[in-house]
C-alpha cells in the first residue's frame, strides 16, 4: 500500500520567554515510546517554568489517543507534584476536536484552563467583516469580475483545475468561477463564520452545488500539501498584518507547475474628476488609517516582490481601473460610500480622530462620489493582480 | 485492498436494509495481514476515507478532520488486536448529519468481551468518570479507554453486531456535522 499523503509534519518547541510548549502537525504514534523526545522536551521546558504555563495545540491538526495520554499524564503529574504552576492550553476552533478532547483535563485538575482561540485571528479585519459590509462586498466583487474574467485565463484559470479560493469572504468569487470556468473542484477558505453562512446560504438558495466552503486560518490551513492547480487570493493580503505568511501557506498547498493568483489595492492611486485634489488626499490618508491598524493598502505594486520573496518563478503582473464607467456609475458610488461609512465612520474613530479631521476625510469619499455621477466626471480604483508558478 | 465507492456499488442491498435510511458510501477490504504490515495504515486509511466521505459536508475540512480523527482511533484498535488470517471491511454509510461507521475484524474472545463491556459502558454515567480515571492514572491508554473517548468527545453512538466465528463488527455512529458547526 502506497501512502495516500503525508501528514503535516510534527513539531514540538519550548519559547521560554512565554513558557510556552508549541505541538503542530500531526502525530500518531504506535507507542508511547515514540513520545520520548517530546515528552522530554515538556517536562525539562515544565522545570524551568514559573507562574502560567502556555500549552500551544493551535496548529495541532491530529493526535491519537496514545499520544494525547502521553502528554496529558505529564500535565497532570505535574499540577499534582506542582499546585502552583498553572496551566493554559490554547487550542483552536479550526481544528475542530481539540478544544473537547483538550477541556477533560481541565476537569481532572481545576488548575488547567482551555481557552480557544478564535476570533483574534487578525485584529483590525473585524472592520471588513461584519454583517453591514457584505453587501458592499458583492458589488466590488461584481465590479471587478468584469475585468477578471478576462485577465484569469493568463493566471493559470482553465476548465477543470483544481482551484482553493483562501480568503474567500462571502464566496461569490467562487461562484462566478464556477460558472465561467467550470474548474473541477472549488474549495473556498474564510476564517470569518458569518461570512461562510452567507456563501452556503446564497448557494443553497441558488441551487449552486460543488464549492466547498471551509472555515479555517489561511496563516495555518489544515489543506494539505501540493493539492491544486491554482490558488487564488483576492484583497487579502494587504489586510494580514504578516502577508509573507499566508503566502508561504498559498505555495504550500499549490501543486508543483500550478499558480497562484493574488489581487491588492494602492488606495492612494484612486482618483476622480472633477475634485481630483479632495480625493487625492482623503485616499492618501486612507492608506495612513491601514497602515495605523496594521495593514497595507498599497501593497498592489509590492506583489512582484512579495510572489519573488515567497519562492515563485514566472511572476506575471498587471493591472486594472474599475471605474464608474463599468456598468451603472451607482454601484460604483455604493462602494465608495460603504467605504466612508466604514473608514471615516469606525476605523478614524476608534483611531481617535478629531472631527475636523473627519470632516475633511469624509469629503473626499463624497467627492469621488460626486465625480462618479457625475454626467461628465471620471471615477478610478486600480487593482493590481499577479501570479507566479510553483517550481517543479 | 479493495475500495467500493457510492458510485460503482449498488445504492442498496438487503443487508443495508436492516439499518433503514443509511446509504453506502464507500467500503474497504483488506487482507488482515496486509493491513496489519505497517502502522501507518490507520492513518492512510482514516485519511483517505475522511476525505472520500467528507466531500459535500457543510464544511469539508472541518469535518475530515474530525472524522479522521475518529476513524482512526478505531483502526487503531483493530490493528492492536493482531490477529492475523482473515480480512479488515471498513464501510461508511450517511444517514442526514450523521455517518455510519462498520468495522469488521478478526478479534479474539478475550477481546470481544472486552469490546463489548467497553461499548455497553460508554452510554452510561459513569463513562465519562472512567474516561478522566484512565486518563490520569493509566500508563497507556488501553481499547476500552479508546472507545469511551469516541463517545464523550465525539459523541459517537456505539454497538457491536454480533459475528460468527472469530470476527467482531463494531458499529459507529457519529454525528459529526453537528459538532463541525
Amino acid at each position: 500500500m502506497t501512502a495516500f499523503r503525508l501528514s503535516p509534519a510534527f513539531a514540538a518547541q519550548y519559547d521560554d520567554n512565554n513558557q510556552e510548549f508549541s505541538i503542530s502537525g500531526s502525530f500518531r504514534p504506535q507507542s508511547i515510546d515514540e513520545l520520548a523526545q517530546s515528552i522530554g522536551l515538556l517536562k525539562d521546558s515544565l522545570s524551568k517554568a514559573r507562574g502560567v504555563f502556555h500549552l500551544n495545540v493551535k496548529r495541532l491538526v491530529q493526535m491519537n489517543n496514545t499520544a494525547f495520554h502521553g502528554f496529558a499524564r505529564v500535565i497532570v503529574d505535574t499540577c499534582r507534584a506542582r499546585p502552583d504552576l498553572k496551566f493554559v492550553v490554547v487550542t483552536s476552533s479550526v481544528v475542530g476536536w481539540a478544544t473537547r478532547k483538550f477541556s477533560r483535563l481541565s476537569q481532572i485538575e481545576p488548575t488547567i484552563t482551555v481557552e480557544e482561540y478564535d476570533s483574534a485571528f487578525y485584529p483590525g479585519q473585524s472592520f471588513l467583516e461584519e454583517g453591514g459590509f457584505i453587501p458592499i462586498l458583492r458589488t466590488q466583487t461584481k465590479l471587478t469580475w468584469r475585468h477578471e474574467r478576462l485577465l484569469l485565463p493568463g493566471h493559470g484559470m482553465r476548465p477543470g483545475v483544481t482551484m482553493a479560493d483562501i480568503c474567500c469572504g462571502i464566496g461569490d468569487f467562487a461562484v462566478l468561477v464556477q460558472k465561467e470556468f467550470q474548474p473541477s473542484r472549488i474549495v473556498a477558505l474564510d476564517h470569518s463564520k458569518s461570512s461562510l453562512a452567507y456563501a452556503r446560504r446564497m448557494c443553497s438558495e441558488f441551487d449552486i452545488h460543488g464549492i466547498e466552503y471551509t472555515y479555517g486560518d489561511a496563516a495555518a490551513m489544515l489543506l494539505p500539501d501540493e493539492q491544486f492547480d491554482l490558488v487564488t487570493c483576492r484583497h487579502s493580503l494587504q489586510i494580514f498584518d504578516r502577508p509573507e505568511l499566508i503566502l508561504k501557506e498559498l505555495y504550500r498547498i499549490c501543486k508543483p507547475g500550478g499558480r497562484v493568483y493574488i489581487t491588492n489595492e494602492k488606495n492612494s492611486h484612486c482618483l476622480g474628476e472633477p475634485r481630483a485634489e479632495s480625493i487625492q488626499w482623503t485616499y492618501t490618508e486612507v492608506a495612513k488609517l491601514f497602515e495605523h491598524f496594521d495593514m497595507d493598502v498599497e501593497l498592489g505594486p509590492k506583489s512582484r516582490r512579495y510572489l519573488a520573496e515567497a519562492g515563485f518563478d514566472d511572476i506575471r503582473v498587471e493591472s486594472f481601473m474599475v471605474t464608474n464607467l463599468d456598468g451603472d456609475p451607482q454601484d460604483f458610488a455604493d462602494v465608495i460610500a460603504a467605504w466612508e461609512a466604514v473608514y471615516a465612520g469606525e476605523m478614524a474613530v476608534q483611531r481617535g480622530d478629531s472631527p475636523e479631521f473627519i470632516e475633511r476625510f469624509r469629503q473626499g469619499f463624497q467627492d469621488h462620489i460626486f465625480a462618479a455621477l457625475h454626467p461628465k466626471g471620471y471615477a478610478g480604483w486600480p487593482i493590481w493582480i499577479a501570479s507566479g508558478r510553483k517550481p517543479s | 485492498m479493495l475500495v467500493t465507492s457510492e458510485a460503482t456499488s449498488p445504492r442498496t442491498t438487503p443487508e443495508d436494509t436492516v439499518d433503514g435510511a443509511f446509504a453506502p458510501m464507500i467500503q474497504i477490504d483488506m487482507e488482515i495481514a496486509d493491513f496489519l504490515s505497517a502502522w501507518p495504515h490507520c492513518d492512510y486509511l482514516s485519511t483517505y476515507m475522511a476525505r472520500m466521505v467528507s466531500h459535500n459536508r457543510s464544511d469539508s475540512v472541518l469535518h475530515s478532520t474530525l472524522f479522521s480523527s475518529a476513524l482512526n482511533e478505531l483502526l487503531e484498535l483493530s490493528f492492536r488486536m493482531r490477529r492475523l488470517s482473515g480480512s479488515l471491511v471498513c464501510r461508511v454509510s450517511r444517514r442526514d448529519t450523521v455517518e455510519r461507521v462498520e468495522l469488521t475484524f478478526p478479534c479474539a474472545q478475550e477481546d470481544r468481551q472486552l469490546c463489548e463491556e467497553a461499548v455497553a459502558h460508554s452510554k452510561a454515567k459513569e463513562a465519562q468518570d472512567r474516561y478522566l480515571n484512565s486518563l490520569s492514572e493509566d500508563l497507556v491508554p488501553s481499547s476500552a479507554m479508546m472507545l469511551r473517548e469516541l463517545a464523550i468527545n465525539y459523541d459517537a453512538v456505539l454497538r457491536i453486531k454480533a459475528d460468527d466465528g472469530d470476527t467482531i463488527t463494531l458499529i459507529a455512529d457519529l454525528p459529526l456535522e453537528g459538532l463541525a458547526n
